[in-house]
């Protein structure tokens, strides 16, 4: 084991590596340029390929082009070039490949703030393409260890569901620094419960068989085997059809491949959930780093309060829900974006409120603050500003 | 029982605010500790101040945030103005008296530290006080051996600047 | 197809239709008489020429007429990209394909010219293994008949209905062959597809070429440009309009003709972009780890 004190940026770097990452494409973006850089550093130590796109859509096109020539290929990027994926990305999942991407989320819209985290594509990563028909894979890691953890698992769940896996990320857990073990051996490697595959090669020409079964290895050309695969709607050859029976077949295949094997992607953190909490944080990313301390410091004073947080976002883990509670999510946004979904996944007779803030983590204080009012029956405030109206 | 050492340090870019806290982070991993550091850059960095937010234990650290630092470093006024409002009667507030004016209404103890005149005057370049501050900071903080911060510096800074680096340290550990 | 006698030698194109296409997709999905069957035969024929087996072409579509034609007819290794980013793709997949592969890109004007153009000049600036064959059909064709950047001045579209004005790139001193040869392509002609077998030779030169080589194969749409811009949807006056504009030269006027031939041979003048990435990587290897 090699212990070392570095950023996020880092962490997902060598986590990328030893998953078996060997095409590196990307544009720079604060606050994810450091994973470019070191990724031009590293990439052509272990054999593998960095390559500067002329923007982030080129970047994540050039990873799908390696990945359908056999490589495991990665993009990182932050807000203003995640929205230039939906191209690409719409691509990866109806075209069933596999590729990693990292959004280290900072404030937004548009150039907002560029040091400074934020949490604004909750959705926008569950939604990245048009058209709907399909389901996603969204990890948030919340420490530097965990980036470079989730970045491992990012790249196995890629290959055995075929499809693009998103690392939500934000600027705090990217330009952070942090206790990072990395495992040096294969023995170490599994010892931290890290799994990966190698890529196998579909024998063609057949396309994917119209079910929900994962583990079949995707399309990859230039072995002759006379495989395709396209933006196009496929029929079982792989071929382009306007057919409606066929349509359907494709989305059920990328929407139930993923929702039907459940038990590998979902993971979260719970804090006190079986200590009959009454009040419930929530959150996701950095944030719940705050919450955790929040959780605890509320416990001391008796407070019947706990806390969980989603480790992977999307699909999103309604039965974690499922007790009757108030919640409230704390997010690094103004306009409440995680508490829509608990609104939605929380058990009936549930009460949901938002704490939001944008560009700073909030402090244990304000949170407790949050709390006792939630528990008197008020109003959230904060500045002045009447935070419940989300 | 837990130990919880929250530091807080802020300057300009440029004056080592981010690289002290590499040197003190990597130290504190060396001695088996969890160390976390936030970096606050981008626009704040133009705005007039960069932060390092850095909390060192003996367990797994949860929230990450300086809420009530034990030791603030205040490299310029105007960090000294943004987070002085944290500190608390048990906060040391190390300063530079020839940048810093200290508040006469804060309850924290201040420890004034010319380093830049000292690095000037010993090592011929101002450019060494933030490792003199580092040495002084270290010096409060039980829990880092002198032997880790020294690995921990020359991990982290060019060879070349290892000999005068490693005097400021003891310039600083000796104050 | 009285208009087509001189120029298609029947037997020998179904030949390598039959011997290179999916037989599910041939004929394909060009209307009747469009001169993207014609087009699409030129490229088999260089393949053939060139004596080239099905596993050693990967063969990639953009989006449009040409792509909606050629996508998956290849019974070899074959992709559609998005619309315009197929030269992205294609140079990920070129840094994972073995070297001696060939990738052939069939697009349209629009693909390669408008929505793909800033892709396509990075691929000649790296210079990357793969030959584009441009099927222009002089604007935008698949959705019902729009200018684009090669459709004649004048011309009345659908988006054009008093005649295309805006500047576009093959007239007024413009040819878009010369931004690419600028940003580094390596090959470039240009040909319609009723100049037999010229734009064959063209295309076996593209192929050959380790580096970014693009053909641009003018031809003929029936139903939209010749029924909105040229007023019939006659085939033999249609060609004769072509065969009128059509100049044997390149270096010729191109205020009211197609001008054709090699516009650049510059093959072997630079290095490839694939290969020069292998070299970077292993010299980084060999001289060890400095990170």
């Amino acid at each position: 084991m090699k212990r070392t004190f570095d950023t996020g940026n880092a962490a997902i770097t060598e986590g990328a590596i030893l998953a078996g990452c060997r095409l590196f494409s990307g544009y720079p973006i604060t606050p994810a340029t450091e994973i470019a850089e070191n990724m031009s550093r590293r990439l052509p130590q272990v054999g593998g390929f960095y390559l500067q796109a002329e923007d982030e859509n080129a970047a994540l096109h050039i990873c799908n082009g390696g990945s359908i020539g056999g490589l495991k290929a990665m993009t990182a990027t932050s807000g203003p070039g995640f929205i230039l994926f939906a191209d690409p990305f719409g691509w990866a999942v109806s075209s069933e490949i596999p590729v990693v991407i990292v959004n280290s989320q900072r404030v937004g819209p548009v150039s907002g703030i560029t040091g400074a985290p934020g949490q604004g594509e909750f959705y926008f990563s569950r939604y990245l393409t048009h058209g709907g028909n399909y389901e996603t894979i969204v990890l948030a890691p919340n420490s530097v260890q965990e980036a470079f953890c989730l970045t491992v698992r990012a790249f196995y769940l890629a290959e055995r569901f075929r499809t693009p896996v998103t690392v939500l990320a934000d600027q705090m857990v990217t330009d952070g620094w942090e206790t990072l073990i990395i495992p040096e051996t294969d023995e170490e490697f599994r010892g931290m419960g890290l799994e990966s595959v190698p890529r196998r090669i579909h024998p063609g020409p057949e396309f994917y068989p119209a079910s929900d079964a994962i583990d079949i290895p995707p399309v990859v050309l230039g072995h002759n085997t006379g495989a395709a695969c396209s933006d196009w709607t496929p029929t079982d050859r792989g071929h382009d059809t306007e057919d409606v029976t066929w349509q359907h077949k494709h989305a059920w295949r990328l929407i139930h491949k993923i929702r039907n094997h459940r038990e590998l992607i979902d993971e979260s953190e719970t804090w006190f959930l079986e200590d009959d909490p009454e009040i419930i944080l929530v959150a996701y990313g950095t944030p719940s780093r705050v919450v955790q301390s929040a959780v605890r410091a509320a416990r001391k004073e008796g407070l019947k309060v706990g806390g969980i947080r989603p480790i992977s976002l999307w699909p999103f883990q309604d039965a974690l829900f499922s007790r009757k509670a108030s919640y409230l999510t704390v997010e690094l946004n103004w306009d409440g974006q995680l508490v829509r979904e608990v609104q939605r996944a929380a058990a009936p007779g549930s009460s949901v409120h938002f704490w939001g803030r944008c560009g700073e983590l909030p402090s244990v204080r304000e949170l407790l603050a949050a709390v006792r009012r939630l528990k008197e029956g008020k109003a959230l405030e904060r500045d002045g500003w009447r935070t419940e109206a989300w | 029982m837990a130990e919880r050492i929250e530091i807080l340090i802020s300057g300009f870019g440029g004056q080592g605010v981010v690289r002290i806290g590499q040197i003190l982070g990597q130290a504190a991993v060396y001695e088996g500790l969890f160390t976390t550091m936030l970096i606050s850059h981008g626009t704040e960095t133009r705005g007039g101040y960069v932060r390092s937010q850095l909390v060192i234990s003996d367990e797994f650290i949860d929230s990450p945030v300086v809420e009530r630092p034990d030791y603030f470093c205040a490299f310029s006024a105007i960090a000294y103005g943004m987070f002085k409002v944290l500190c608390t009667p048990q906060s040391l507030i190390l300063h530079n008296p020839d940048l810093v004016t200290p508040d006469s209404a804060l309850s924290a103890r201040h420890w004034a530290i010319r380093a830049e005149s000292l690095a000037e005057r010993e090592l011929g370049n101002a450019v060494f006080a933030n490792v003199i501050f580092l040495g002084a900071l270290s010096s409060k903080l039980k829990s880092i051996s002198s032997e880790n911060l020294v690995r921990a510096l020359q991990d982290r800074l060019p060879p070349r600047y290892h000999e005068q680096n490693l005097r400021a340290l003891e310039l600083g550990r000796s104050l | 197809m009285n208009g087509m006698a001189g120029v298609l030698r029947r037997g020998e194109m179904r030949d390598v239709m039959e011997k290179y296409v999916r037989p599910e997709k041939n004929p394909g999905t060009a209307c009747s008489g469009c001169g993207l069957r014609l087009a699409h035969r030129k490229v088999l024929e260089a393949i053939d020429e060139l004596g080239l087996g099905l596993g050693d072409v990967v063969w990639g579509t953009g989006i449009g007429c040409s792509g909606r034609q050629t996508f998956v007819t290849w019974k070899g290794d074959t992709f559609a990209g998005t619309h315009g980013r197929v030269y992205a793709m294609a140079t990920g997949l070129r840094l994972a394909l073995p070297p001696e592969k060939r990738l052939i890109l069939t697009v349209g004007d629009g693909d390669a010219f408008t929505i793909g153009f800033l892709h396509l000049l990075n691929c000649a600036r790296r210079n990357v293994d793969m030959t584009v064959v441009v099927f222009d059909n002089l604007g935008y064709q698949s959705t019902g008949g729009q200018y684009g950047v090669t459709t004649p001045l004048g011309s009345r579209t659908d988006s054009s209905p008093y005649g295309a004005w805006e500047p576009n790139w093959t007239q007024g001193g413009f040819d878009v062959l010369r931004i690419l040869k600028e940003a580094g392509a390596t090959f470039l002609a240009r040909h319609t597809v009723l100049q037999g077998h010229e734009p064959v030779e063209s295309l076996k030169r593209a192929i050959r070429n380790r580096g970014l080589s693009l053909v641009q194969l003018i031809y003929p749409c029936v139903t939209h440009y010749g029924a909105q811009a040229l007023g019939t949807r006659d085939l033999a006056k249609i060609y004769d309009w072509f065969r009128d504009r059509t100049v044997e030269s390149i270096d010729a006027d191109s205020s009211d003709s197609f001008t054709t031939g090699i516009f650049h041979d510059a093959v072997g003048s630079r290095p490839e972009f694939a290969a020069s990435m292998r070299e970077f990587v292993a010299s980084v290897q060999k001289e060890g780890n400095h990170g």
